[in-house]
């Protein structure tokens, strides 16, 4: 945190902590309106009865029970009219239209409360008033050392006990579902590599805390057991945390972004690298021949962390991160990497890891266009943001005709999503 | 009870009774029809939302499509009848607001969903090429996805019959 930024805050918390009630509200003062606590510390002669109206006790009190009505009063009526242009029928009638079961009740009052006019007109504010006092960024991201933000979802993962859920535990059992499309594609003569990315805190928690090492391999001990049982089962997979550790020992460029969820330009060339040695050292396919170029860009990004404290205030504390990638072009045309769906014989499955500098900006610089890279040859891809766990095998259940020629399926998914996957772990039946 | 109580009380009577009054009256009756769901995608319908199986799960950090089962009541443009599973972008935001660099242009009136409104809708008939996030599809195994087209909604208006 540099010094600007420590100055500004403990000045705000000054302002709110330690000045004086005339500081805040100078116009109650004018008004003969008394502090409460003030008043409390210096109690006007006490009447007989009800007390004298207007003493400097009794009109904050009714002054503050006003205010407090007025806005209970206003919020529904000018809410419902609301709905009445937008939907033809204020919201609060859906209350009327369902059973009031638990479900219903619950999901009614939850979409009154993203709905409402006045949280939408508040919240960022609020969010911005709660970080600046005590880097609260909301129920979605944490605040970590040195301008480093994390996905608290992330972060709960590794804090949390996981029981790696029970066999024929349904959808919350991911070896389950591993094993089973391992053997689904085995029957087609296609290998399975699984390949978990893992989370920022795991690999960087010393930014989360001064209190926990630079590497500890029991940060990520969910992940390590699971590996473990995805070795017993026969899985082949690939070790990120391994990788990344030592990585780190060697005090390589930073592996992930400070104010994003998602790897850095030097984190995904790793990992593909690994996965690539993997790939050959096993022989699942024949060695390509391409060699791809590399085209150096640099991208301005603001991190997801940080949109997910949904303020613009905070947003606009922030510079976006400049981040230096590279591209990956065919030497014979000079266009970017683009995938093949048909021919190649890898197809590639994963989430928003795969995504970011791929698809996103500034296109084929990401993990798939580095992998084909080391491989010397393109491949297939489907990627589904937040869906590595279920919905990108439904989605490759409704495209079948991916898999044909296929001889490896390369199946990253983030390390929370053993636990947090959409939809869980369904195992997921694929068609002809 | 003091007279200001008592007025505050008449006060917040008075402004319920009155959105309720109006919430209950009589909408102004809107075909749902305007230039982009006439012009946008290649099929335009108006169907009821009959179902929307499960919860929509949190859009904290993945923006998602969530598939919902719609009943044609009327075909305005292209071949669509009978019962359609619509994918909708980031259903937990307004239609106006929804839209982002991963679904492309899409957009509406409609604020929030609900079972039984009814909606005018510009479609895509193949969702994997207009949606680059993940699709939530709950009638999955029921209808067997590989053979039940999953439609992308261009655009999505209200209708007030």
């Amino acid at each position: 945190m540099d010094a600007t930024r420590t100055t500004k805050m403990a000045s705000f918390r000054d302002m709110f902590f330690s000045a004086k009630p005339t500081l805040l509200f100078p116009s109650l003062e004018g008004l003969g309106v008394g502090w409460g606590m003030g008043a409390r510390n210096n109690p006007p002669p006490a009447p007989p009865g009800r007390g004298v109206p207007g003493s400097r006790e009794r009109f904050p009190k009714w002054f503050l029970a006003a205010i407090f009505l007025v806005i209970i009063a206003i919020e529904g009526p000018v809410q419902a009219l609301l709905d009445l242009r937008s939907e033809g029928r204020p919201q609060v009638l859906d209350f009327l239209s369902q059973a009031p079961t638990q479900d219903n009740l619950r999901t009614f009052e939850s979409a009154l409360e993203d709905n409402a006019w006045s949280a939408e007109a508040v919240r960022p504010a609020m969010q911005y008033f709660r970080y600046a006092l005590g880097e609260d960024l909301g129920a979605k991201a944490l605040a970590g050392k040195d301008d480093w933000l994390f996905y608290r979802a992330g972060a709960e993962f590794l804090m949390q006990p996981w029981p790696h859920a029970v066999e024929g535990g349904g959808t919350d059992d991911p070896l389950g579902a591993i094993v089973d499309f391992r053997d689904t594609l085995a029957q087609r003569d296609i290998a399975l590599l699984v390949v978990i990315a893992p989370g920022k805190a795991s690999i960087y928690p010393d930014k989360l805390s001064a209190r926990i090492a630079e590497t500890d391999e029991r940060i990520y001990g969910h992940a390590r057991a699971f590996l473990d049982r995805l070795a017993e089962a026969s899985v082949p997979t690939v070790d990120l945390f391994a990788r990344y550790a030592t990585a780190r020992e060697g005090h390589e460029a930073p592996l992930y972004l400070e104010r994003d969820t998602h790897w850095s330009p030097e984190g995904l060339r790793l990992a593909a690298k690994a996965v690539a040695e993997r790939v050959i050292k096993e022989g699942w396919i024949p060695n390509g021949t391409l060699e791809y170029a590399i085209q150096p860009v640099e991208v301005s990004r603001v991190g997801d962390v940080l949109r997910m404290a949904d303020s613009p205030y905070i947003t606009a504390r922030f510079a976006p991160e400049s981040i230096a990638c590279a591209q990956v072009t065919d030497p014979a045309t000079g266009q970017p990497y683009a995938d093949e769906a048909e021919a190649p014989p890898v197809l590639v499955l994963g989430d928003s890891f795969l995504r970011i500098y791929q698809s996103d900006a500034p296109g084929s610089a990401g993990f798939i266009a580095h992998l084909a890279r080391e491989l010397k040859q393109p491949v297939a891809s489907i990627v589904s943001d937040g869906g590595a766990s279920t919905l990108v095998r439904q989605e490759l259940a409704r495209h079948p005709e991916l898999l044909h020629g296929k001889k490896l399926v390369i199946w990253e998914f983030v390390e929370r999503d053993l636990r947090f996957g959409t939809e869980g772990w369904q195992k997921v039946k694929l068609g002809d | 009870m003091t007279s200001i109580t008592r007025f505050l009380i008449a006060g917040i009577g008075f402004f319920g009774v009155a959105a309720l009054c109006v919430g209950c009256g009589p909408a102004t009756p809107d075909d749902g029809a305007d230039p982009q769901v006439a012009t946008q995608g290649s099929i335009e319908v108006t169907a009821k939302l009959v179902d929307i199986t499960g919860k929509f799960p949190p859009n904290d950090l993945y923006d998602y499509a969530y598939v919902m089962k719609y009943e044609v009541l009327k075909t305005h443009r292209g071949e669509a009848t009978g019962t359609l599973l619509v994918g909708q972008y980031n259903p937990l935001k307004k239609r106006a607001v929804a839209a982002d660099e991963r679904s492309g242009e899409i957009g509406g009136n409609v604020t929030r969903f609900r079972v039984g409104d009814i909606h005018r809708l510009a479609l895509e008939p193949n969702i994997d090429e207009y949606c680059m996030a993940g699709i939530i599809n709950k009638y999955a195994e029921e209808d067997k996805p590989s053979d039940a087209p999953l439609y992308w909604a261009v655009w999505t208006n209200r209708v007030i019959q």
